[in-house]
Order: structure tokens, then sequence, then C-alpha cells
């Protein structure tokens, strides 16, 4: 740049020279003396060094050279300060990597276009049965509706369905229980998504007999087959069955799992293995609702038509087969986008707000810092304009080192962030999908760059304007105590929620109580007296272990199976016409257990007994609710020895033996289910989970229980074995990472409240020492002088804090869904955050308060 | 417009346009010959001349300024501005 700007002086040097030289030659020729002529010549030209300043202004790079001008001068008035420019660069830094990091996890989990060809156009569909809504918003779809969708209607490209699947590993290695998924055999090519290696599954293989063929995952191909190519057309031994292996699935193939696609149902957390389905003409009959079903519309249809002509479909069928049922069924087409953030999407973007306040609170904390700095140079920007610099100079001049900082700050946030993402991804909540994404990416550092820039102009513009900065700072600080205020608010309402949700009353202990999942499959469990056999003695044989003090096993753990698992309409005994009631009746989920698992859970008893090892007829126990929605009026006790009939009206008649305590979802987001419990020996469920309470820490009675389970049957897989605490901590992890990264940045927030205050306060005192000496030479007491600066500083915040409080509960209002347990202007959060803000900011204020009550008065009335 | 009217003709040199301009103007157009530059400067700035480092006669460097096409369609420009201008106040003062 130097030598650019060199080369381009000498030039204009040479071509006045030349200039004047001409002149001269000229008049020498006409007759002049050298010295006249040279007289005459510079008085023609006049003043060379003004002609040369005009051309200078002309410089083609002039903007450039005074951008590096200023950007040397920021350098060293940065350098100069260090403590200034230091406590500038970590607040953004703080500000900008927080925000940036949660941007990667909007990008990764809000904004990402799904990993599908065209992915707006697939939808997944499910019902809404007006006279189930109270109980269930939407259910999902019968096998037998899907056939018949697929058979008439013409506004899909393509319609599949899917469903869970348990399965069994066994054979070749340790045996391993993996999660898979029955799906039609378009399932693959409706996602667009094809199978990486090997071939997708034929039409004629949703046939039952053709239908052992799977498709294993990436993973599982890379992690037990090591990645060997040749698997492709072997039997694999999967629930004691023969399957061969036909492809191998993309590894970027993204699938519902949990209970994302439909709260009912229930997929395992990872998939591995698909399989075709493949109806039976028995299985088309039964009215499971318990499929998933994914649409991608043809191009040009609208979702209307298509769920219309879903509705045409669905309800014409129905109608044929049970005219007496007067229903319409309401299908839904659900955008796939919502099945997967949906349910995050407050929370993360409630997040992404918190981390903006913060941003915020950063930016006023950095105005109030520029501001400060520029107050002190106040004196020499004043005769640099009375020297003749331009305003705009100055602006830019001052915009320079506000944006450097920004920048500097920006790139240290965007570090930061990069950490932050990656903790984010590592630690944050499991069932987040796509969380794991998150990183930064080109986006994500626009996103950073734009928020450095943009705070860097707007910190540096407001001090330029500003004819009253002290006053200005002041409503800086109120500002930045209000939104402290309604951050520290927002976390300490989601901690109280997240303290009641973990102390809430599930229905069951979660304290020293251990689940295994286990799943019976193959020939040798085919019989349903194998299956009740093999957990009557496998929970002897734990309950007699040394440390236990309880076990037994239910078919679908309360705490995550939630609404998914079988259910079947309850009718009373008198029901006789089962068209006519089925639709007021209300639907249990079924749960099978052992003897002794209320034992071990911990569940309470409101009436009746628990049920005995040996049932001589057919009993249930049914929940609470289940109770009260049957007989309204009834006490528990007067329920108990009353008869329904469970899915028919022609069913057995079941006794009701006992009442128990409603059993909540671990994270207690949705009311319980009704529930109607069977022994074992009466609903011979294969996969169960085992349940036992111990005496001591669940760990040290773990590998007791692995080995009897691995006695009575080596090939049976063992899943890691979770404490119920553990499981209920995983339902409420998203809960606890809003709540965590809220608090986070709360803490932040009030740390620079109180960083601001302080730095107001402690220039008001600085700027007023001579002021205070002479009020204490003329006898103020120093309490006196504590409380002018007390009284001083903490105005802004108490405003700040009445303004923010005010907003946090506007706030808690809307975010009310949130919360649990907890009223949007709860005196605890609302009191707590109120103490930490004045405890931080009091504080704040008395360092400089307690230096100027210690003034030495003489010392003070030398200062100039 | 009047430099623009002195490059049209030829590169030329700074020197030799106060020369042509007061040779032009029969020395009517007196102009203070150091305030030449920056006007240069800006026209060449703004794209209507172009510079280059050429010799002259007497073998010395010096900077040679000719009009761009720019530059040409902007003497074009101003030149009929001028003489809508000229040809106003000509009417205005012959109107009796």
């Amino acid at each position: 740049m130097r030598w650019l700007k060199h080369r381009w002086e000498s030039r204009m040097d040479s071509e006045f020279k030349y200039h004047l030289e001409s002149l001269i030659c000229d008049y020498i020729e006409k007759g002049m003396s050298p010295e006249e002529a040279e007289q005459r010549a510079r008085r023609e030209f006049g003043p060379i060094n003004l002609a040369k300043d005009e051309c200078r202004d002309q410089r083609p790079l002039r903007w450039l050279d005074n951008f590096l001008a200023d950007l040397r001068y920021a350098r060293r008035s940065l350098l100069k300060n260090p403590g200034f420019s230091t406590a500038a660069i970590l607040t953004l830094a703080l500000g900008i990597g927080a925000n940036t990091a949660i941007f990667s996890v909007v990008y990764a989990v809000l904004l990402k276009p799904l990993p599908y060809e065209k992915p707006g156009q697939i939808y997944s569909v499910e019902i809404v049965m007006p006279e189930r809504r109270a109980q269930f918003a939407s259910i999902p779809v019968t096998v037998q509706a899907f056939v018949e969708w697929r058979k008439t209607v013409t506004a899909f490209e393509s319609i599949g369905a899917l469903r869970p699947w348990e399965c069994n590993l066994t054979g070749d290695g340790e045996p391993e229980r993996l999660g898979g998924a029955r799906v039609s055999a378009n399932f693959f090519s409706l996602l667009g998504v094809p199978v990486a290696r090997g071939r997708g599954f034929a039409a004629d293989e949703e046939t039952p007999g053709k239908e052992n063929v799977v498709v294993i995952s990436d993973g599982l191909w890379r992690r037990r087959y090591g990645s060997d190519p040749n698997v492709i057309g072997r039997s694999i031994d999967i629930n004691g069955r023969n399957h061969i292996v036909v492809g191998i699935a993309s590894p970027a193939l993204l699938v519902p799992t949990g209970t994302i696609l439909h709260p009912m149902v229930s997929f395992a957390p990872q998939i591995d293995v698909w399989k075709p389905i493949a109806p039976t003409s028995e299985e088309i009959k039964n009215e499971s609702w318990d499929h998933g079903v994914l649409v991608r519309l043809k191009p040009g249809i609208t979702p209307e038509q298509g769920q219309q002509q879903l509705q045409a479909s669905l309800n014409a069928f129905v109608h044929a087969q049970a005219p007496d049922v007067n229903t319409e069924l309401i299908p839904q087409l659900v955008p796939i986008r919502e099945i997967y953030t949906g349910k995050v999407r407050l929370r993360i973007l409630l997040v992404f707000w918190a981390s903006a306040l913060l941003l915020l609170t950063a930016c006023s904390n950095l105005t109030n810092l520029f501001l400060a700095k520029f107050a002190s140079r106040s004196a020499e920007f004043a005769t640099r304009i009375a020297l003749g610099a331009g305003r705009a100079r100055l602006l830019s001049q001052t915009l320079t080192e506000t944006t450097l900082i920004a920048v500097i700050g920006g790139a240290l946030g965007a570090a930061l962030a990069k950490y932050g993402a990656a903790l984010l991804s590592a630690y944050g909540p499991e069932d987040i999908r796509r969380l794991s994404d998150s990183h930064l990416n080109v986006r994500v550092l626009l996103f950073a760059l734009a928020a450095s820039l943009l705070t860097g102009l707007v910190c540096g513009s407001i001090p330029s304007w500003q004819s009253r900065p002290t006053r200005f700072r002041r409503v800086l600080v109120g500002v930045q105590t209000a939104l402290g205020t309604v951050l520290l608010v927002s976390a300490a309402l989601l901690l109280h929620s997240f303290v009641n949700v973990l102390g809430a009353d599930r229905g069951y202990q979660i304290e020293r109580v251990m689940t295994v999942d286990l799943s019976l499959f193959g020939k040798r469990y085919s019989g349903p007296d194998s299956r009740v056999g093999f957990y009557r003695e496998l929970t002897e044989k734990v309950r007699s272990l040394p440390g236990i003090a309880a076990a037994g096993a239910i078919s679908d753990l309360p705490a995550t199976a939630g609404s998914t698992g079988p259910s079947r309409a309850i009718f009373y005994s008198s029901d006789t016409k089962y068209d006519t009631v089925v639709l007021a009746r209300p639907v249990a989920m079924i749960r099978a257990v052992t003897d002794g698992y209320f034992a071990a859970s911990g569940s309470a008893l409101h009436a009746g007994r628990f049920f005995n090892a040996q049932e001589t007829s057919e009993v249930a126990i049914i929940s609470q609710s289940l109770a009260k929605r049957l007989w309204p009026q009834a006490a528990p006790s007067d329920v108990v020895g009353r008869t329904v009939r469970q899915g028919f009206v022609q069913g057995p008649q079941v006794t009701v033996v006992g009442v128990v305590e409603d059993a909540r979802p671990g994270a207690v987001d949705r009311d319980a289910p009704y529930l109607m419990y069977r022994p074992h020996a009466q609903w011979a469920s294969g996969p169960m989970t085992l349940v036992v309470r111990t005496a001591l820490e669940p760990a040290a009675i773990l590998p007791a229980v692995r080995g009897e389970i691995r006695k009575m049957d080596p090939n049976l897989p063992i899943p890691a074995v979770r404490t119920m605490k553990q499981i209920v901590y995983e339902s409420v992890s998203q809960r606890q990472f809003q709540m965590m990264l809220t608090l986070l940045f709360a803490v932040v927030a009030v740390l620079l409240c109180a960083v601001g205050v302080y730095g107001v306060v402690s220039y008001s005192v600085a700027r007023r020492t001579k002021d205070i000496g002479l009020r204490i030479a003329l006898g103020a007491m120093r309490g006196d002088v504590m409380r002018w600066v007390f009284t001083e500083g903490m105005t802004p915040v108490a405003i700040g804090l009445l303004l923010g409080l005010g907003a946090a509960v506007a706030i808690a209002r809307v975010i009310r869904t949130v919360l649990f347990g907890v009223s949007p202007n709860d005196p605890g959060a609302l009191g707590g955050a109120l103490l930490v803000l004045l405890l931080a900011s009091g504080l704040a204020c008395y360092l400089p308060a307690r230096r100027a009550a210690r003034l030495d008065p003489l010392a003070a009335l030398r200062h100039d | 417009m009047l430099i623009l009217k002195v490059a049209a003709l030829r590169p030329i040199h700074g020197y030799g346009i106060v020369q042509r301009l007061q040779q032009m103007s029969r020395d009517a157009l007196q102009i203070r010959q150091g305030s030449l530059y920056p006007a240069l400067y800006r026209l060449e700035n703004r794209g209507w001349l172009k510079a280059e480092w050429k010799q002259t006669e007497g073998g010395r460097e010096a900077k040679f300024y000719s009009l761009t096409k720019v530059g040409r369609q902007q003497l074009e420009a101003e030149k009929e501005g001028w003489k809508r201008l000229c040809d106003a106040i000509s009417l205005v003062l012959d109107t009796d």
C-alpha cells in the first residue's frame, strides 16, 4: 500500500514540476531573467500545496487510505487501554458466542432442509376421531386403512406405512437387541433415499411368506459386520427366524424414532433393521390403530385435496364395514418437517431468544463502555473539530474502532461457539433429532459475522449521537437490568418447573429401581406358557438375590410407554351392541404385569388387592382415572369386584380386583393414560421390562441380575440396564437442556449488569471526587456519602428491575406451556431473581461507594 | 467542458491544456494554473479522461490526458446543454 501511495505522490510531483518548468522556460524565452520568470510562473500557478491537497482528495483509493489510518489508530487505542479492550472484547465474545452456538442448533434442527428428496411434499397421516378427541388428540392408522388408501386414493405419488418392530439378533456373535421397523416396500423410494448397497424391497415382498428379507442400517453393517459387502445375500437370525439381507441403507437415512411420528407409535431410539410389512388377511381385519403412514403428494395437488381424498376413502370404507358406527374420521396431513421439529421448536426458539437477550445485554454493556471511553476523549474530539476535522471523519474513526473490537470479539465468539456447538451436540438431549449436526458452517459463521458487525456499528454510532452521555449511561444500566431480570426470571421459572417435574408424583417410585428390557421370540417362546414360565422363574430367581427388595415385570414401562402399546376399548358387562356403544367407551392401554410388579414399582393401591402368583379367573387392576371414567360416582372400594369386557362386547368377563394410582409418563408432560393391568398369565406378552427394586444402589446388584438372565437363556440379548432415575432424567432432558442454557445465559447477563452498574457508578464517583471531598470536609458523614452513591447507582437498577419484572411476567404467560406446576408470577422465581439482581448490583455499587466514603477530603480537594 | 474539449483533439499534458485554452480563447480566459490539476484528477476519477505517461517533444516524461468514450459522450451532452442555454439567453436578450 505504502509504495503505491509513494509512487502516486512522486508522479504528481513530477507533473507539477514539469508544468512549472515549462512555464519558466517560456518566460525566459520571452526574455525574462530566470528569477523573474520563476516568480511570475509561481504567481500564475498559485499555491502549489493547496493544489496538491485538492488533488490528493481525488486520489482513487483515498477511502482505503483513511480506513487504514483509522485502523492503525484503532489498534493503537486498543493496545493503550488493555483493560478496556479486554472487557469489551470478552463481553462481546460471550454474547456472540452464545448466540452463534445456539444459532447452530437452530439451523441444524429447525432450518436445515430434511435429507429427503423434495421434503416439502412428504406428509405424515394421522386420524382425528372426534368422539375420542378428549382422550387422544389423534390416533395412528390401521393397516386396513392403509391398504384401502393405497388402492383408491390418487392424490399421492406414493403412500407408505411403517410400524415399530422389536428385533433380537442372534447367531454369529453376541445376541443383540435392535430397533427395527416394518415398512411398506416403497419406503426408501418414497423418502427418496435409495439404499447404499444391494436393493430395496420389491412390491411382492409384502406378501406373507416372502417377507423374510431385511435392509440393515449403515451403522449396524459397519459395527457388526465390519463393512463386509458380502453380507448382502446372507441369512441372519432375527427373532428366531432366518432373514436374507438384501440391502444396506444409506448412512444419511433419517427415519422417525421414539414417538416423534405419533405419540402412540413408539419406535426404538435407533432403527437398524427394516423388514417389509406383510399383512395376512387375518391381520388386515384386525383393527389395530398402530401404523404410521407417510405420503408423497403428486406435484400440483394441494394437501387439502389429498386430505379430502383420504377422508372420503376412509369413511366410505368404515361405514361399509360397520354401518352402525356413526362417526366421521378426519385424516390429517402433517408436514414431515413438523414431525422432526414440532415438539422441540418452542424450546429451542426460547433458548435462542434467551441468547439474543444476552447479546442485547452485552451490546448495552459495550455501548456503556464506549460511552465512558469517548466521554474521556471529548476534549480530544473538540480540539480536532476545531482544527477542521469533518464530523464524518470522526464518526468513521470511532466506528472503525468499535467495529474492530466487534470483529475481534466476534471471532473469539465464533471460536467459543465452535466449542459450544460441539458441547451442545455431544451432551444435548438425544431425543432432539439432528441436534448432533450442530456445528459451525458457512451460514452460522455468516450469522456470527453479521451479528458482530451490526453490534459494532450500533454500539459505535450511539455514543456519537449522545449529547448527554452520563444520563444515557444510566438509561443503559436500566435497560441492562431489565434484560437481566427477564432472563433471570425466565431461568428461575424454568428451574422451578424442572424441580417440580423431577419431584412430581408419577404414581411409581424412581429411587433405587432398575429396569431391563427383555424380549422373548422364536420357537422356544412360541407358546404363551413358555413366556409366562420364563418371567415367573426369572422374577423369582432375581427376588432371591441378596440386596433385592422386590422384582416384577411389565409389558410397557409407564415411564417411557405413555400411550403406546396395545390398547382396547373397555365395555361394561351390560353392553350388548358393539357398534352403537364403542365410541362412547374409554380405550385403555393394556399392560401385562407379573405378580411382583407393583411391589417393585412402588405403585400405591387405592382399593382391592394386587395380583396373586396364581389367578384362577380373568382379573384386572385398573388405574384410578379409568375407574373414574367408567364409574364416575363410585368410590374406588365400590369399583372392586365389578366386571368389564375388554375389546369386544362378547369378550369374557374380567373382574376388577384392584384400583391403583395413575402412572404418568416420565416427562409428566401428558396426562396419565387409562391403564388396565392384566396378569401376565392372561396376557402373555413376549417383550417385558424387568423392574427390580433394590435395597442398595442398583449398580451394585447389576452383575448378579445379568448373570441370572444369562443362565436362563444365553441367547437372550440384554440391552443396557437403566435405573428408573436415568429414564426419568432422560425423559426430561429437553426441559433440562432449555433450563440449563437459559440459566447460564441469565447468570452471564447478571454479571454483565453488575459490570455495567460498577462502571457507571465508579465513573461518576471519580468525576465528582472534588465535590464529595468538599462535602466530607463540610461535615457530611461517611454514611451520607455511601447513601448518595447508592441512591444514584441503584435508581436506574430499580427502574430496570420493575420494567423487567413486568416484561418477565408477560413473557412467562406466553411460554406457559413449557412451565410445569409454576404460575407465571411465581413468587419464588420473581423474588429469587429480584434478590440475586439486587445483591449483584448492590455489590457493584458498594465498591465505588466505599471508595467514595473513604476519600481523604484533603487529597480529594487537591484532585484535579 | 473546456478541458474536455481541449483533450478531445489529441492527448495533451496539463501545461499544454493551459496553453491551448489561453490560445483558443485569445487570452480572454486566464485561470490560476494550479487549480487545473484538481479538476483534471476529478475528471480522471470520474472516468471521463484517461491518462498515460509519454515522452514530450523535448524528451521529458509528462502525463498526457485524453478523452474516454464516456468523456466524449459527456462532452457532447454538455455542449448541447451549453448551446441550449446560450440560445435561450440570446433569445431573451434579442427579444425587443
